[in-house]
């Protein structure tokens, strides 16, 4: 038997079949074939499988939005699970009204956009010297990409604070002062805390949360980018900025979305940073600040722990809500991006 | 007398030619100096005397001034003996930690390898189901983690509560509502296989949605490498008559194993640098008591070489079973 017999045999569907015969000839081959069987368990198997798998992952949410409609009556009401009887849009406009909603959105919005475009520059620029151009000591250099990646932020933690709480570089300007007979304890140029600038520093010289990753990342990208495009757009004239800025960088525009993405919802959600350098609410809220329970809510009755879990939750939602818009815009291009990227070992 | 001279000056224009070249790489290797250079300003003026200063702070004990500033005194080895000899929790959260971990790693990556094989199937909904599994990613970090475990802290001191098992309080814990123990164990003691293995599978199980959340960037790693694997190979496959279980474990995993290696990697900085890693939390906590902030810092010390001995063996063990496929 040849080949190609043997693989009709494997899939009768490959069969060939002239005008002449009947129809339920070309049905039986077609659909009655273990082959076919087996394919038609597998598609329903992977079917129930994601289904599955996509509800352990939405359900939470559905649970946590379900909650946040719910009027104080349905949380003793044994009889409502998900759907609330008495909906009402009070903890929605609650929390709104009482813990700052609209500022702190509109200061993380501006935070964020700032990180994320920032780190997506930054990023995609080192990533290309690392990833198209030979110099010395590259290879240490890039290690140290990688050593800013694994080390935990934790470790910095205490340093990191009283780099920006003491803003200086390399202790020079406080020799300066000490000079001139500065009597400060830690003479420094700024107190950065409770500005935007330390996350602008940080993402600036591409050390913020995961930067490391995003270099490597377009790094990856580049370095499957051919040499030959460069080489054309040298040989046109081009130099080394131009060719990068009209050639290079709206080629990598998915990537760049990607690294944006990323950049923009982790700081969104960050807690670790906002922290850490905003310490003072009344001068700069952010989202993560607002996650409390509102004065003009009446909690105090036997649902309290329940119904304190669903306004945090509603909390939650707000400010995930903003997030969710972006993505559902995003996520075709962060997934083009990503399956583009040729990552490889 | 001027065609004499051009032609005498024609064959040095070879070796110029040669120097301009060798100019050209120096000039592209100084470009690339411009390109790395944020990076490497911001690592030398701010990381580096960063990663210092926190060294020295982990040998110290410090104390606000009133007038504003820091006092410092050197203190030697204390704080790293506060760490392993003082404190009670700290060796036993650190060991726990990366006894969860080294069970986590091999879900997690054959979670998301399993998934992304799937995901890259051509079928209806595809885009959907995608968009879905990236959530987690984009979400279920920081401020989302920490309401979470909020919530659970509050439905624990409140379990007198008639209401602790309503609606509510379950939606961290969606996977176990999901398939009840009982159900997996039956199915299992039907197989004829270790003890280990079902317990292993159960954990999986009860722990659906962590690992779920964990495994989105692994994913989207595993996609992009299975992007990357030349369709002819596959077609050849079919040609041959190899089964997709063939083709699989044939071409598939060979050509996906550098990436298992990079999540792996990524899997275990990943678990060790998240917020809601339990040595995490413990350094967290002390960092606010008194004397904490040194002490945090001597710790996380520590921790960060235990995730270096931990990355090297995990690097070392799989990159004995990398296949690269030699490229021209």
């Amino acid at each position: 038997m040849d080949k190609a017999q043997e693989t009709v045999k494997r899939d009768p569907s490959l069969m060939v079949f002239d005008e002449k015969t009947p129809l339920w000839v070309k049905i039986r081959y077609k659909y009655l074939t273990t082959y076919f069987l087996g394919k038609v368990v597998w598609v329903i198997f992977r079917l129930v499988l994601l289904i599955g798998i996509s509800f352990v992952i939405l359900f939470p949410y559905i649970s946590k939005i379900s909650g946040s409609f719910m009027s104080r009556e349905d949380f003793v009401d044994v009889s409502v699970l998900l759907i609330p009887k008495h909906p009402t849009l009070d903890t929605y406009r609650a929390i709104i009204n009482d813990n700052h909603y609209w500022e702190s959105l509109f200061n993380t919005t501006t935070l964020s956009v700032l990180c994320g475009v920032v780190q997506m520059m930054i990023c995609s620029i080192v990533g290309y010297g690392f990833a198209k151009f030979n110099f010395k000591f590259k290879k240490i250099l890039f290690l140290c990409v990688i050593f800013t990646m694994i080390i935990p932020h934790q470790s910095i933690q205490m340093a990191m604070f009283m780099k920006f709480r003491y803003f200086d570089i390399w202790g020079i300007y406080g020799a300066i002062a000490k000079l001139f007979g500065s009597t400060a304890g830690t003479p420094a140029i700024a107190s950065l805390l409770n500005t935007y600038w330390p996350l602008g520093i940080l993402s600036f010289c591409g050390l913020a949360f995961k930067n490391g990753l995003f270099i490597f990342i377009m790094r990856q990208y580049y370095k499957g980018v051919p040499d030959e495009l460069e080489e054309a757009a040298y040989v046109d004239g081009a130099g080394v900025f131009k060719t990068f800025v009209r050639i290079i960088l709206p080629m990598s525009v998915p990537m760049m979305v990607t690294i944006f993405m990323f950049a923009f919802s982790w700081q969104w959600t960050d807690q670790f940073y906002s922290g850490l350098f905003f310490k003072d609410v009344t001068k700069i809220r952010l989202l993560t600040n607002i996650v409390s329970i509102p004065k003009s809510l009446d909690t105090e009755y036997a649902a309290k722990t329940v119904y304190e879990t669903a306004i945090r939750n509603t909390c939650g939602l707000l400010i995930l809500l903003p997030l969710i818009i972006v993505y559902l815009f995003a996520q075709r291009t962060l997934i083009e991006g990503v399956e583009r990227s040729g990552i490889t070992g | 007398m001027d065609n004499v001279k051009k032609f005498e000056i024609e064959p040095q224009a070879v070796p110029k030619k040669k120097r301009k070249n060798a100019s050209l790489d120096k000039k592209k290797a100084r470009y690339g100096w411009f390109f790395v250079a944020p990076f490497l300003i911001g690592f030398f003026l701010i990381y580096l005397p960063m990663i210092f200063e926190s060294i020295q702070f982990s040998f110290m004990d410090t104390s606000t001034i009133p007038g504003g500033g820091l006092a410092r005194a050197w203190v030697g080895l204390d704080n790293y003996r506060y760490a392993f000899l003082e404190n009670a929790d700290f060796t036993r959260t650190l060991i726990s930690s990366i006894k969860n971990l080294l069970f986590n790693i091999p879900a997690i990556v054959i979670f998301s390898l399993f998934m992304a094989v799937l995901l890259n199937q051509k079928m209806k909904g595809r885009a959907l189901f995608r968009a879905i599994f990236f959530i987690p990613v984009i979400v279920s970090t920081g401020i989302i983690e920490s309401i979470d475990l909020q919530n659970t802290l509050a439905s624990t001191q409140a379990t007198m509560s008639n209401f602790s098992d309503s609606t509510m309080q379950s939606s961290a814990t969606a996977g176990q509502q999901i398939i009840s123990l009982l159900d997996v164990q039956r199915f299992f003691s039907g197989m004829k296989v270790g003890q280990e293995l079902v317990s292993y599978v159960l954990r999986i199980v009860n722990g659906v949605y962590e690992i779920v959340n964990k495994s989105g960037v692994q994913m989207l790693i595993f996609l992009a490498g299975l992007q990357s694997i030349s369709p002819a190979i596959y077609e050849s496959c079919k040609m041959e008559g190899a089964s997709a279980w063939e083709t699989f474990w044939k071409i598939t995993f060979p050509m996906i194993s550098p990436m298992i290696l990079v999540n792996a990697i990524y899997t275990v900085i990943d678990s060790f640098t998240s917020q809601s890693n339990q040595v995490m939390k413990f350094i967290d906590g002390i960092y606010s008591q008194s004397k904490g902030m040194v002490r945090a810092t001597a710790m996380s010390w520590v921790y960060f070489l235990v995730v270096i001995v931990i990355l090297a063996i995990v690097a070392g063990l799989i990159s004995a079973y990398v296949f690269y496929q030699r490229r021209d």
